[in-house]
């Protein structure tokens, strides 16, 4: 009970910072840029990969993979320089 | 005696330089110039000619004739991509670079570097400022190419442009010609607006005059590229879900297996466009609007047409000052954008998201041409600490399409929010007051 109590109270600060961010980038759109991954011409051959199972995770809380980017193209990650190995 | 004279068939030839070799590293040579001699020195260190030569000869005096009267006062057709000569009324069109210079062939074929003659690089000391001398009456007029491609002189009326591919940078590829009209324009910023007045800053509303939109041409690179991409990583697949406790205790778990993942795509693609001029490039949304520009991007690209300044004519322009080197890590940094978009469909099943760790991308061929883009932009400046803000409303030239940023009344747009967060708190004492 008390619990949800806490939720409840919450709920006037989420309402006014989400209001007011929504509206701000409503008005700015300071998160609009060229969507390059969408909107481009891209002739792609089929993708190749390999998976491997490497471990397993038990009773974790979490319900995404920790660091998860799957989605966040334009976050970059280690660049690794040269030519992929034999086969890559 | 007629058959004495046959030349011998050319014999097959297998040895050093013939296609079957690796070819050498492109600038690189098996040649010391420094131990040559001079004429062939010079002939080894004569620049390369460029790739694709886009100037066009027959306008090099800068001046613009009609194909058919001779009069130099061309304008474009609003609406067209055609030009329209003012003196006798003719109408014809400039060829479109896709075709003349093969733009949108071969992309899968491409390698090293291909960059279009209006792509080289910025000379040091080429000056933006440029004189002609009127063929119409010999007078000496200015045109300043950092805003500017042409100019009328003042004393007989010829209209003059820059059509000489000068190594300043002004002078582009191609151009893709205004299709939405000023009326057009206005009309769409005005609808764009309205739709965000309520907690737009006061200033910005009374000094709202859409009419005074501008025309302006923006400079970019429009890049083909061929290139591979690797990505590795993790990703995680949920085997069980399940809840343990009771009540307000109650917890979900969950199991997944973890696999170690790499991908490879191999794709190219087609008509990239990057801004080439440095200040329009840095979208820090901080300190500028200059992401609403970047918004309205792509346009139809393939639809540009050869270089000529009459298009020009009563509209700005701005001058391109980034090189290809300089644009590189800018293209890679998209081009591993777009390989990490392609490799999404390919992970799939792994419903507890992927984790990309590394990423490696191999160019293999790259093809720059430099263009003049139509955008009509409208700009309100915002005082503020540090020189303030400078909000653009952009209709893109040709397709139309509209982005802003409208200033926002700060504290409006607190008093909204604070006084709905207000009602909906006092709903959540309602609830608690009852519940208790």
């Amino acid at each position: 009970m008390s619990d949800h109590g806490m939720w409840l109270l919450l709920a006037g600060p989420a309402g006014a910072t989400g209001l007011y961010w929504g509206l701000y980038r409503y008005y700015r759109n300071t998160d609009k840029s060229h969507a390059f991954e969408r909107e481009t011409a891209v002739v792609a051959k089929p993708v190749t990969g390999s998976d491997q199972k490497i471990d397993e995770v038990k009773g974790t809380r979490e319900s995404r993979i920790e660091g998860d980017n799957v989605r966040e193209y334009r976050r970059r990650v280690q660049r690794i320089e040269g030519e992929p190995p034999e086969g890559g | 005696m007629p058959n004495a004279n046959t030349p011998p068939p050319v014999p097959s030839y297998t040895g050093p330089g013939s296609p079957q070799d690796v070819p050498p590293l492109p600038g690189s040579s098996p040649l010391d110039p420094a131990t040559l001699p001079k004429p062939i020195r010079d002939e080894l260190q004569a620049p390369d000619p460029v790739a694709i030569d886009t100037s066009s000869a027959e306008l090099k005096d800068g001046v613009n004739r009609c194909p058919k009267c001779g009069a130099t006062d061309v304008r474009q057709k609003p609406g067209t991509d055609e030009l329209v000569c003012l003196y006798c009324r003719h109408q014809w069109t400039a060829a479109r670079v896709e075709e003349e210079f093969g733009l949108g062939v071969g992309i899968d074929q491409l390698e090293g570097t291909v960059i279009a003659s209006g792509a080289r690089d910025i000379a040091a000391d080429a000056a933006s400022m440029m004189t002609f001398k009127c063929t119409g009456c010999g007078a000496e007029v200015t045109v300043n190419t950092q805003n500017a491609m042409t100019a009328r002189c003042h004393w007989c009326r010829h209209v003059l442009g820059v059509n000489e591919q000068i190594a300043n940078g002004a002078v582009p590829d191609a151009v893709l010609p205004f299709h939405i009209k000023k009326d057009d324009a206005v009309a769409r910023i005005r609808q764009f607006v309205d739709k965000r007045r309520l907690f737009a800053l006061k200033a910005f509303k009374d000094e709202f005059t859409p009419e005074n939109v501008v025309g302006v041409y923006l400079p970019y690179m429009i890049v083909d590229g061929n290139v591979s991409a690797d990505v590795a990583g993790q990703g995680e697949i949920e085997t069980r879900r399940y809840k343990q406790g009771s009540g307000d205790n109650e917890k979900t778990y969950y199991d997944a297996d973890v696999y170690q993942l790499d991908r490879h795509v191999d794709f190219t693609v087609d008509d990239l466009p990057l801004e080439s001029s440095a200040e329009r490039g840095n979208l820090d949304t901080r300190s500028n609007t200059n992401n609403i520009i970047n918004t309205i991007l792509p346009f139809d690209t393939k639809n540009a047409v050869k270089w000529n300044a009459s298009y020009l004519a009563s509209f700005t322009s701005e001058k391109r000052d980034l090189n290809v080197e300089k644009l590189r890590p800018h293209l890679e940094d998209e081009l591993l954008s777009i390989a990490r978009a392609q490799v999404e469909a390919s992970v799939g099943q792994y419903d507890r998201g992927v984790r990309w760790e590394a990423e490696r991308l191999a160019v293999h061929g790259t093809r720059w041409v430099s263009m003049y883009l139509p955008v009509w932009l409208y700009s309100y400046h915002q005082p503020g600490p540090n020189g303030g803000m400078l909000h653009y409303i952009a209709v893109n030239g040709r397709t139309g399409e509209t982005m802003g940023s409208v200033p926002v009344q700060q504290w409006k747009l607190l008093l909204a929010a604070i006084t709905v967060g207000g009602f909906l708190e006092f709903f959540a004492l309602m609830i608690l007051g009852h519940a208790s």
